[in-house]
């Protein structure tokens, strides 16, 4: 039952960020006809697993134990306690359906903010979710504990300073730099045509690729079981297909399984209305977005909005041909839908958690 | 990939020189049509060369637009290539419409315009050979063409001279000491050989849109 719950809602939260970020990977390349629709979900969904199978783990023990500080998985004193008074199959329906609450009150938010046609986050989404539970339940008056929780929040938060810009920077630079580059081998349209195909594509392919690194985590990172004592799902550390490996690649299907299901009307919305952009700006700031993605994984461990990381790459790139050039009337849209998804998915979570805190407690 | 775009380029330029084949033989018609010796039969003969030149155009239009769907341009290349070729199309189709008009309606083109109508197709025929030169540039040198467009600009600057005669002879013409009927027949013909000029600027237009679009 606890194994069925916590599955079901974990691969829902999956399901739900596939349909939303696969506009990040390919949204330009398909409103624009440069690829086709099916081509690219197809594409995405191969390097969303392969990224979750290579490089997913890393964000996993990092967020798992974010949801055991916010009192959403249990802690090695909880099993331990748990072990000792024969009550472990009470704490793991308990911790199952705590992640499911948070899975669901996240997923709804994206669902909900993906059928208004927001670009909206699904990591924030769940990050929101789990502060949201952990407000319920945190202990105000230990100043240690609050120290923690605080230092957390700020760090989960800093990414969506860190991301947007390290990504306007980079895109930035790579714009500049690879413009001058391109530019002298744009000789025919054959040639333009060529470099714009090849482009979106290989862009297009290593976004998927950050995506399954990056958000694998999120939608599965509460079936990993830090503590290696049996309190959750998966656990293990042999050999090649660790716990967290494994997790990651759950995480990377469900992803890919949205995709393919549901991904085409947000695909279709993005488009790059941020700044006007040319195609051969479109595709660089689909690599300058996946490299921070990349980057903010390996340095930061935390999984980022891959929505955040675009909308900076598209102002980057956009700030290469002037600030004139750059609608910030959009982009100002955009960064209410990032405030606006942690906090309702956070609201939501807390006041089912104030709901149900008898039954938890 | 870049095989198949080669040989949407080679359509392409076919097409575009059966639309000069076209313009040459309404060349010849036109000064056939102009000068008054000319006996009604040879008029006949040579704008039968222009309706066969302009099907071969059509031909040759429709072979591009196939090899087109083959092809791996882009989706809004295709539709900007197509844009351009049945455009130049429209030249041709404008040339067998005002040869139609001079043989069915037994045309005479007062002596006194002689030489502006033929100024008006020798401008046209230059711009046909700029835009040429221009469309083949994309094939080529499309980042020479986006750095200097001046080629463009010059397509423009010929309409506008076009432009100026024509207001001339439309004014004139119904100066004349002719019936109503006659200078209605006469501005009409003129109005039709200067179209051939705006079509032709309209792809230049065209070409500089698609340029713009393709900027890096």
């Amino acid at each position: 039952m606890w194994i069925f719950l916590l599955l079901s809602a974990g691969l829902f939260m999956g399901w739900s960020l596939g349909t939303n970020d696969a506009a990040n990977a390919f949204g330009t390349a398909v409103a624009t006809r440069v690829v086709k629709y099916r081509t690219a979900i197809i594409i995405i969904a191969i390097m969303v697993v392969l990224g979750a199978l290579t490089l997913g783990h890393n964000n996993i023990d990092k967020l798992a134990r974010i949801a055991t500080n916010n009192e959403v998985s249990a802690s090695i004193e909880d099993v331990e306690a748990a072990l000792e008074a024969g009550t472990l199959a009470d704490l793991r329906l308990k911790s199952a359906l705590k992640a499911f609450i948070v899975f669901a009150c996240a997923a709804v938010t994206v669902f909900v903010m993906s059928y208004l046609k927001f670009p909206v986050s699904a990591n924030q989404s769940i990050t929101g979710a789990v502060i949201g539970w952990g407000l319920c339940y945190a202990d105000y008056s230990n100043p240690a504990v609050m120290k923690g929780n605080v230092t957390e929040i700020l760090e989960f938060a800093s990414t969506w300073l860190i991301n947007p810009l390290g990504a306007a920077i980079i895109s930035f630079a790579m714009v500049f730099i690879m413009k001058k580059f391109i530019e002298k081998r744009l000789t025919s349209m054959k040639n333009y045509d060529m470099i714009v195909k090849i482009g979106y594509l290989a862009a297009g392919a290593f976004s998927a690729f950050s995506i399954g690194q990056n958000s694998s985590a999120s939608v599965t990172a509460f079936y990993y079981d830090s503590t290696g004592l049996g309190a959750n799902l998966i656990y293990g550390n042999d050999g090649f297909f660790t716990g967290a490996r494994i997790t990651a690649i759950i995480g990377g299907v469900a992803i890919a399984v949205g995709v393919l299901t549901f991904s085409k009307r947000v695909m279709m919305t993005v488009g790059g209305s941020i700044a006007e952009i040319s195609q051969v700006d479109g595709f660089m700031v689909i690599v300058a977005s996946a490299l921070t993605v990349l980057l903010m994984g390996k340095f930061m461990g935390i999984p980022v909005s891959t929505s955040q990381s675009v909308v900076g790459a598209v102002v980057g790139a956009g700030l290469v041909n002037g600030v004139k050039t750059v609608n910030f009337g959009v982009f100002k849209r955009i960064a209410i839908a990032w405030v606006s998804s942690p906090t309702a998915a956070g609201l939501l979570t807390y006041l089912v958690a104030i709901a149900t805190k008898s039954y938890f407690a | 990939m870049l095989k198949k775009n080669s040989s949407v380029h080679t359509m392409i330029v076919e097409q575009i020189k059966d639309v000069e084949k076209c313009i040459i033989n309404f060349e010849n018609f036109m000064r056939a049509a102009t000068t008054t010796e000319t006996v009604h039969e040879t008029l006949r003969a040579l704008f039968i060369g222009v309706q066969d030149a302009e099907a071969d155009a059509d031909r040759s239009l429709r072979a591009m637009i196939d090899s087109l769907s083959e092809g791996s341009f882009l989706p809004s290349t295709r539709e900007d290539l197509i844009s351009i070729a049945t455009s130049c199309d429209k030249v041709a189709n404008k040339c067998e419409t005002i040869a139609k008009i001079i043989v069915f309606q037994r045309f005479r083109c007062p002596a006194i315009y002689a030489e502006d109508f033929n100024t008006i197709f020798t401008i046209t025929k230059e711009q046909f050979e700029l835009l040429e030169n221009s469309i083949s540039m994309l094939f080529s040198k499309m980042n020479a063409l986006q750095k200097d467009p001046s080629i463009l600009d010059n397509i423009r600057a010929l309409e506008s001279k076009i432009d100026r005669i024509e207001d001339k002879l439309q004014e004139e013409i119904f100066t004349m000491d002719i019936s109503l009927a006659e200078k209605m027949q006469i501005s009409h013909v003129v109005e039709l050989l200067c179209d051939l000029s705006d079509i032709i600027e309209d792809i230049a237009d065209k070409i500089q849109i698609m340029l713009i679009a393709r900027k890096a």
